[in-house]
This record gives C-alpha cells, sequence and structure tokens, in this order.
C-alpha cells in the first residue's frame, strides 16, 4: 500500500470512530427519551409513591427526586467547604511546590478512582461502627467523600492558571497571603471553580451504587438527616427491577429525569461560568 | 495589623488541614476495608478465596475466581473496543480536525462524560442487551472461540457489559489522549514532516511514539473506571455465577457481587469480611493502575518543563 | 535626605549572583533613576525593597535596607508594612479582576478603611492623582479590565498611591505604553516628585533625562556609578557608564563582525566568542548574539577581564541578547 492511501485509510477509519464516540452519545440520548417520554407525565414529578405503586398503581418518583437533590446539595456544599481551601492551599504560595503537596495529590489522584461501590461499603462499615442506620446524612457523607477529589483536582487546575502578577499586585498593596488567596485568586478563578461545582455536582447526583447501602431508600420526603431518602439512581434501579412493564417503563422515564437534569447542570455550567468571566484579566 | 497576620496564619492552617484531611481519606478507606475484611484471611488462604471457583456463602465456601474472572474478561473487553475507537478519535481531534469542529465536538464528548452508570445501566438493557440478544444465533456453533454458544442467548452477557463500558470510558481515554497528542512538541513534526514524511507517517512514526506514555496513562486511566463500574454493569451482565466460555455468556464482575449482596451479609458468617475483601481487592487494582499512570503522566510533564 | 539606605546587598538566583555587594543611598522626595543594560539586576534591586523577591523560587538575600527606621529584609520585619510604605508601579498593567473602583479601594479596605463615603472619597481623590478620573467617572463599576492600556497603567498608579506610601517603585513603567500613554505617565511622576520619593527602573536614557534627579547605574550585578543626574548623564566618571550612555545613544554599532551564539552553552559561547576575537584586528568590533541567560553576564565579565572593552549589552527579544565587544589588546 503506498504511502497516500494508507493516509486516506487511517483518516477513513479516524473519523469512522468519531463518528461512532459521538454517535453514542446521540444514541443513548434518544433511546432514553424515546423510551422514557412516552411514560413521564405530571403526576410522575409531582407525587410520591401511592400504595401499590410498584405494582403499576398510582403515584410518582418525587420522593427521589427531592431525595436525590437533597443528597446532592448537601454533599456539595460539604464538599465545597473543605475542597476549596484543600485546593487553595496546594497553591504555590502556600505548600505547591513541597513534596507534601506532590503526595497528596497522588492519593486525591487514588480518591478519584475509587469506584463508587468501595466508597457505599466503606460508608456502610463506618455507619454500623458508629451506630447509624441508612440516612440522609450517611448518604450525603459517602457522597461528600467521592466528589472531594474532583473538586479538588478541577480547582487546583483553575487557580493555578491564575497569573502570578496579579498576585503580585495585590501583594505589593500590603495585603497578606490569604487576603491574597480571598480576594483575588478566588476572583480570578471563579468561572473555573463554578465549573468545577458543578461537574461534580453531576457526579454526585448520579450516583448510585456509593448510597445504595448508606442513604437507603423511603417512598416519603425526608423530614431529618437521620431519615432514609430516596434517590433517582436507586428509584430507576428498582422500578427496572420490577416484573411489570408499567413500572419499567417509570424506570425509563425516571431515567429521562436524570439524564435531563444532569444535562442541563452540564450545560448551566457552561452559561454560568460565561457569566462570572466580567471581571476576569485575561 | 497583628489581627490580619494572625488571620492570614490560622487560614493558612485551616487550608492545609483541609489538603491534608482529605489526602488522609485514602489510607482511612482501606484501613477499614482491611480491618474489615481480616476475619476471612485469618480462615482462609489468599489463594483459595483467589482460585476457589465455588460460591456458596451459606457453607463458608468463597472462591472469587468466577467474579475476579467476570471483571477481568468485561473490562477487558471493554478496552478493545474502547482503545482503538478512542485514541483514533483523539489523534483525529489533535492533528485533523479544526477549530470549529473541535469546538462541537469536545463539549459532546464531556456530555457523554457526565452521563450517569445508571442511565447508562438503562440504556443497555433497552438496546444493547437486545441487540446483542438478537447478533448471538448468528454465531452459534460458528467455532470461533469465544463466540461459539449463543443459540440461547438472552442478551444479559459480557458482550453488553463490555459494549456498554466502553462508551463510558470513551471520555476519559479520548480527552487525556487528546491532552497529550497537544502536549507534543511542534519540533517533533516538524522534523518528520521536513524529511518528507505525509502527515500520517509523522504521526504514526513520530507523533504516536513520542505520546506513548501519555496514551497508555489514559488508557490506564480509562481501565481503572471500567473495572469500578457498578450500576450499569450489573445491570446488563446477567449476574450469573459460572465462568463464561464465550462473550454470549452471563457474567458476574466483583462489583456486582458487592452490590447485589450487601443487604443481606450481616446474617451470614464471614459474608460480610469476604464481600469487604472484594471491595479492598477493587480499592488495591485501582491504587496501582492510578498510581502507575500518575506516574507516567508527572514524568511527561517534567519533561514538558524541563 | 536619604530615604531608603542600602548597605551591601546581594541577591542570588540558585548559583546566578544577581547583585553584588550594592551599597548606595536614594534621595528623599527625588527621582531616582536605576538605569543599566536588561538583565543587570535593576528589577531584582527594585524587589528586594519591596520584598517581592521572597516570592521568587530559589532567590536569597542578603545586606540591609534601611527605609526611615524600618529594616526591611529583616525576617522580623511585617512584610506587608514593608509593601504598603513602597507602591509599585509594574512593567505591565496588572489591574486586579475587580471593578474600576475596587481596584483602587482594595488597599485602603485591606488597611481598614471601611465606610462607604470615606472610600468613595479616596478613590476620587487617587483617581485624580492618577489623571484618569475625568475618563472613568461614570463608569467606575465596570471591570477594570476593559480599560485600555494605557489606562490600566494610570489605574496601576492610583491603586498603589491609594494606599499612602512614601515611596513610589516604578519597573520600566513605559515599556508596555504608547508614546502619548508613556507621556501621560512621565508627567504624573514629575508632579508627584514634591510629594513623594520616586525610584524609577529604565533602560531608556532618554527617560531618565527627563525625570531623574539622581541616578544609579548599575551592570551586571554591580554598582558601577552614582551620584545627581547631571554629573552621571553628562559627564559619567566610569567608562562603562560612558560606554552605556553612548551605547544606547547610538542606536547601531557597525560592527566589523557579526556571529550568531544561539543555542551554545557557558562556557563554549564564550570560547567561540573569544576565537572569534582572535581573528579580529585591534580596534575592531565583535558583535555577539546570545540566547543563554549566563552567557549574558558571564561573556561580558570574561572579555572584560581579557583586557576588551564591552560597548553595550542589549535585550533584543524576549530570549535574545546581543553584546557589543570591542577588542583592545
Amino acid at each position: 500500500m503506498d504511502k497516500l492511501s494508507e493516509e486516506k485509510l487511517f483518516k477513513a477509519l479516524m473519523i469512522a470512530s468519531l463518528a461512532v464516540v459521538v454517535g453514542s452519545l446521540f444514541v443513548v440520548v434518544a433511546v432514553i427519551v424515546w423510551n422514557g417520554a412516552p411514560a413521564l407525565s405530571l403526576s410522575m414529578i409531582t407525587q410520591t409513591p401511592k400504595g401499590g405503586y410498584y405494582l403499576g398503581k398510582e403515584g410518582g418518583i418525587l420522593n427521589a427526586i427531592v431525595g436525590s437533590l437533597y443528597l446532592a446539595f448537601g454533599s456539595l456544599i460539604l464538599a465545597l467547604m473543605i475542597s476549596l481551601p484543600a485546593a487553595l492551599s496546594l497553591q504555590k504560595d502556600y505548600i505547591g511546590k513541597t513534596k507534601a503537596a506532590y503526595y497528596i495529590r497522588l492519593s486525591l489522584d487514588v480518591l478519584w478512582g475509587t469506584p463508587s461501590i468501595v466508597y457505599g461499603a466503606f460508608g456502610f462499615i463506618i455507619m454500623l461502627y458508629l451506630g447509624m442506620r441508612a440516612s440522609l446524612l450517611g448518604g450525603i457523607i459517602v457522597l461528600t467523600i467521592l466528589q472531594l477529589p474532583i473538586m479538588i483536582r478541577s480547582m487546583e487546575e483553575v487557580i493555578k492558571m491564575v497569573p502570578a502578577d496579579l498576585k503580585e499586585a495585590s501583594y505589593t498593596l500590603g495585603a497578606t497571603r490569604f487576603e491574597t488567596t480571598a480576594l483575588v485568586v478566588v476572583k480570578q478563578a471563579l468561572p473555573g471553580i463554578v465549573t468545577g461545582v458543578i461537574l461534580s455536582f453531576g457526579r454526585g447526583i448520579g450516583d448510585a451504587a456509593s448510597i445504595l447501602f448508606t442513604a437507603g431508600y423511603t417512598d416519603s420526603l425526608p423530614r431529618s438527616l437521620f431519615d432514609p431518602v430516596a434517590s433517582l439512581p436507586l428509584a430507576i434501579f428498582f422500578q427496572l427491577g420490577t416484573p411489570f412493564p408499567e413500572v419499567q417503563a417509570r424506570a425509563y422515564a425516571s431515567a429521562l429525569v436524570l439524564l435531563i437534569i444532569v444535562l442541563a447542570l452540564s450545560i448551566a455550567s457552561r452559561a454560568l461560568s460565561k457569566r462570572f468571566m466580567k471581571n476576569i484579566i485575561r | 495589623m497583628n489581627f490580619r497576620r494572625l488571620k492570614d496564619a490560622f487560614a493558612g492552617r485551616l487550608m492545609l488541614a483541609a489538603a491534608v484531611f482529605s489526602s488522609v481519606l485514602v489510607f482511612i478507606v482501606a484501613i477499614a476495608l482491611y480491618l474489615r475484611s481480616e476475619p476471612i484471611l485469618e480462615v482462609k488462604s489468599l489463594g483459595e478465596l483467589l482460585l476457589g471457583s465455588a460460591w456458596l456463602p451459606s457453607q463458608s465456601i468463597f472462591g472469587f475466581y468466577p467474579f475476579i474472572l467476570g471483571t477481568v474478561i468485561v473490562t477487558a473487553l471493554a478496552m478493545v473496543f474502547a482503545i482503538p475507537l478512542s485514541i483514533l478519535s483523539a489523534v483525529y481531534l489533535a492533528e485533523y480536525a479544526n477549530e470549529r469542529l473541535k469546538s462541537i465536538v469536545l463539549p459532546l464528548i464531556d456530555l457523554l462524560a457526565g452521563i450517569p452508570p445508571v442511565v447508562f445501566g438503562v440504556f443497555g438493557v433497552l438496546a444493547v442487551v437486545p441487540l446483542v440478544a438478537g447478533i448471538a444465533p448468528l454465531f452459534k456453533d460458528s467455532g470461533i472461540p469465544f463466540l461459539n454458544g449463543g443459540g440461547y442467548a438472552t442478551g444479559y452477557s459480557v458482550l453488553a457489559g463490555g459494549i456498554v463500558l466502553a462508551i463510558m470510558v470513551f471520555p476519559i481515554i479520548i480527552s487525556i489522549s487528546y491532552e497529550v497528542f497537544k502536549a507534543v512538541p511542534f519540533e517533533v513534526r516538524e522534523a518528520s514532516l521536513s524529511l518528507g514524511a505525509t502527515r500520517w507517517q509523522t504521526i504514526k512514526h513520530a507523533v504516536i511514539r513520542t505520546a506513548l506514555p501519555g496514551i497508555a496513562a489514559a488508557v490506564i486511566l480509562g481501565f481503572s473506571r471500567a473495572i469500578g463500574e457498578t450500576m450499569a454493569v450489573l445491570m446488563v451482565v446477567g449476574n450469573v455465577v459460572k465462568i463464561p466460555s464465550s462473550i454470549f455468556d452471563s457474567t458476574y464482575p466483583l462489583t456486582a457481587l458487592i452490590a447485589n449482596n450487601y443487604g443481606e451479609m450481616m446474617s451470614i458468617p464471614l459474608y460480610d469480611s469476604a464481600l469487604l475483601l472484594a471491595a479492598l481487592i477493587l480499592m488495591l487494582i485501582i491504587l496501582f493502575s492510578t498510581l502507575g499512570a500518575r506516574l507516567i503522566l508527572v514524568r511527561i510533564e517534567r519533561r514538558m518543563h524541563g | 535626605m536619604s530615604h531608603i539606605t542600602i548597605q551591601n546587598l546581594s541577591a542570588f538566583y540558585g548559583d546566578h549572583h544577581a547583585l553584588r555587594d550594592i551599597t548606595v543611598e536614594i534621595p528623599e522626595k527625588l527621582i531616582t533613576a536605576i538605569i543599566g543594560p536588561s538583565g543587570c539586576g535593576k528589577s531584582t534591586l527594585l524587589k528586594c525593597f519591596n520584598r517581592l523577591i521572597d516570592l521568587t523560587d530559589g532567590a536569597r538575600v542578603s545586606g540591609k535596607i534601611i527605609v526611615g527606621n524600618m529594616d526591611v529584609l529583616n525576617g522580623g520585619t511585617d512584610v506587608t508594612d514593608v509593601r504598603r510604605r513602597m507602591g509599585l508601579l509594574p512593567q505591565k498593567p496588572n489591574p486586579l479582576p475587580m471593578s474600576i473602583y475596587d481596584n483602587v479601594a482594595y488597599g485602603p479596605r485591606l488597611h481598614g478603611v471601611k465606610e462607604k463615603k470615606k472610600l468613595d472619597e479616596i478613590v476620587e481623590k487617587y483617581l485624580k492623582i492618577g489623571g484618569l478620573w475625568d475618563e472613568v467617572r461614570d463608569r467606575l463599576k465596570s471591570p477594570a479590565s476593559k480599560l485600555s492600556i494605557g489606562q490600566q497603567q494610570r489605574l496601576c498608579l492610583a491603586r498603589g498611591l491609594a494606599v499612602e506610601p512614601e515611596i513610589i517603585l516604578c519597573d520600566e513603567p513605559t515599556s508596555a505604553l504608547d508614546p502619548v500613554s508613556s507621556q501621560h505617565i512621565e508627567q504624573q511622576l514629575l508632579k508627584l516628585k514634591n510629594d513623594y520619593t520616586i525610584v524609577i527602573v529604565t533602560h531608556n536614557i532618554h527617560q531618565a533625562m527627563r525625570l531623574a534627579d539622581y541616578v544609579i547605574h548599575l551592570y551586571l550585578g554591580e554598582l558601577v556609578e552614582h551620584g545627581p543626574a547631571n554629573e552621571v548623564l553628562e559627564n559619567p566618571k566610569e567608562e562603562r557608564t560612558r560606554a552605556y550612555i553612548n551605547g544606547t545613544f547610538l542606536a547601531d554599532v557597525k560592527a566589523d563582525q557579526e556571529i550568531n551564539l544561539k543555542g551554545n552553552m557557558c562556557p563554549y559561547n564564550f570560547v567561540y566568542a573569544k576565537q572569534a576575537l582572535h581573528a579580529l584586528e585591534k580596534g575592531k568590533i565583535l558583535k555577539l548574539i546570545v540566547d543563554d541567560p549566563t552567557a549574558v553576564t558571564e561573556v561580558p565579565r570574561g572579555m572584560e577581564a581579557g583586557g576588551h572593552e564591552v560597548v553595550s549589552v542589549r535585550q533584543q527579544n524576549k530570549t535574545d541578547w546581543e553584546i557589543i565587544i570591542r577588542k583592545k589588546s
């Protein structure tokens, strides 16, 4: 084969591969929409399950939607409270250049890769040890651990991009390290921080394996942090597991709801980060 | 003035504490899992556990072999699909695609990365499983190893798991190897092109060779995502404890084992210990593959920044 | 009266000796220009004053800098206090990622001014001193990044003055600006010298002549000459100062031979340069182009040690330097 036809062949292969990859996104979305849309109704997203729901009777998955939002927001806030300071301390101005920072990053990477089922198992052990039962709080804590490495590493990446002369400008005006960090670095990195937060929110709301044993499942809306709580991913999983086609159809509809939330978040993060760009120095 | 200095010092400590706490979590998780899986390691040898193929918890027989094999085979199949497709896509995006195409495709790949596992699972049940059930009979008695015996296939199979997982790891391998290709210095291409090589020859001989360690890291990270995936796989592989003889057979990966049996594990002695050992095994696999991938990536970064 | 007293100041970046035993005094409420070719340590000296050098990896400083009764380099001195007493006008304007108003109010807020009314007054006052007020009074809340480069530099001046420093440090403050904006900044500095001690780093002799009352000439990290501007600039005592001033006046010295040593490391570029010089007749001029930072200081030093005259050392662009040597022996 001469070199030009080889080039043609591989270029065609590459385009075909890219078409498969991008096509798979559209196929996934299309399959979920096609199967989920017919079963989706207003009552599905505004009602909690009534008696016999899992046999195909009346009701909806409001418990799961609300539960997932509680879990995702709760863990988001907790994770943000730890991640932002942690990411900021990995700046060059703090410990960023030290050996310790290298190991911290490394262990965060391991944490990132750890499967969510392992977190679920870990969370379960800890809750047994503390005598807790599956609850909103348990789910929030496990999801927090799941989100920490994602948030810290993605925030660190954007914080690293803050130009050194901006920090210098602040220092020359007599600002301390913390003032510079809180008033200038955070502000300049804000669009990236927002994107990172939203992405990890998406990961939190979509994860099922970690909350399988830690958050539990219930048909009612949670009243306190110590009540078990339903979640969308598990609602999908359980409904799909029933032998009734009507209930399975609701699982598809629930999957569509989850997909819409996640895609909306992803698109919102792009729009939002543009908004926060206003004051940014480029 | 003094108050500001105090605040500065205090905030610095607090930030450091947050970073240290987050990184220490790895050890806490690993130690907790180890302590809880110790009981079973005390009564059974590791070889017996890892190589035994019988799984009868009520009789205290715990052989992980079918599950480990299930995990390995589903993951391997996913990688067989994902590696060539992802790397060819990444090469195209990094070396051929114009800015317009990239500005459309890269966000789409990010979107794909954001879809929750359970949605992939539903997709698998709705589309991939019927597809596999449909094509399996075509290979009945085909004589090709691993493709035989699909006559009565339900579609819940190694192949379905492999396809779903492959779609899930596309974005990881593509985005990392895309960055790696972008990081290959222009001089490498220049040198090859100036010797009269075509663009593809340049990519094949110079760019890919330079980028090889980075591609390896991307593949390892994709692999670690695939091996730990639970819900999506659980929903499409059938969960039957046996050693699969073809890719149309059902299988039962480690992650699915943990997820499916957690509820009842407290009622049978040593059962919880066995399941937590499975979690520990998964975590150790992730630990080593992450360390390997990061070491490669760090070395590349060092080389780039002198 | 001297305002900044520098005693035996040395600075190192790793192994690189950037400042060598500098002892000099900077007079109060005058404009002092630090001149010399790029890479001679001018900016480093400035960074020692406000201890911005602390932020540079691997930098070490020894010696003493006394400002009033404050020992700047002493570890016990509050560095934020040092910096608040010295405003810095950077080479390239670096507005903070916030509105025009907040940029100016940033410093005063840090140092304890909370009242809105007081801040409004401060912002107006210093934007006026910076010569920017009339242009931005209607859009104080808009992002500073939206201003032109020249306006941004005046904003940086106003921002630096708003913390009420005694000293203004300027690091080649007009090198990134267009001629009109440069002139604007120079005029503001001349107005300010009644109230502030101003130190300006410049590689532009003309700018030094227009602005300076006092001149310090640094060359390869050493203090060559210092004194009142008219003496140093018009009648330098030192040969090297004269060479520098003349070198920058003559836009291009006609070189008899030119060699490009880019890509060579020390000491190879020095060896090649000597070989080239060896082939030339006495009095002829050799022009070298180097891109190794060590060569920029070490090649001229070696040439001077060999008895040759270093006519000029100039930075051509981001990486390349031009060294002109006249063969003497």
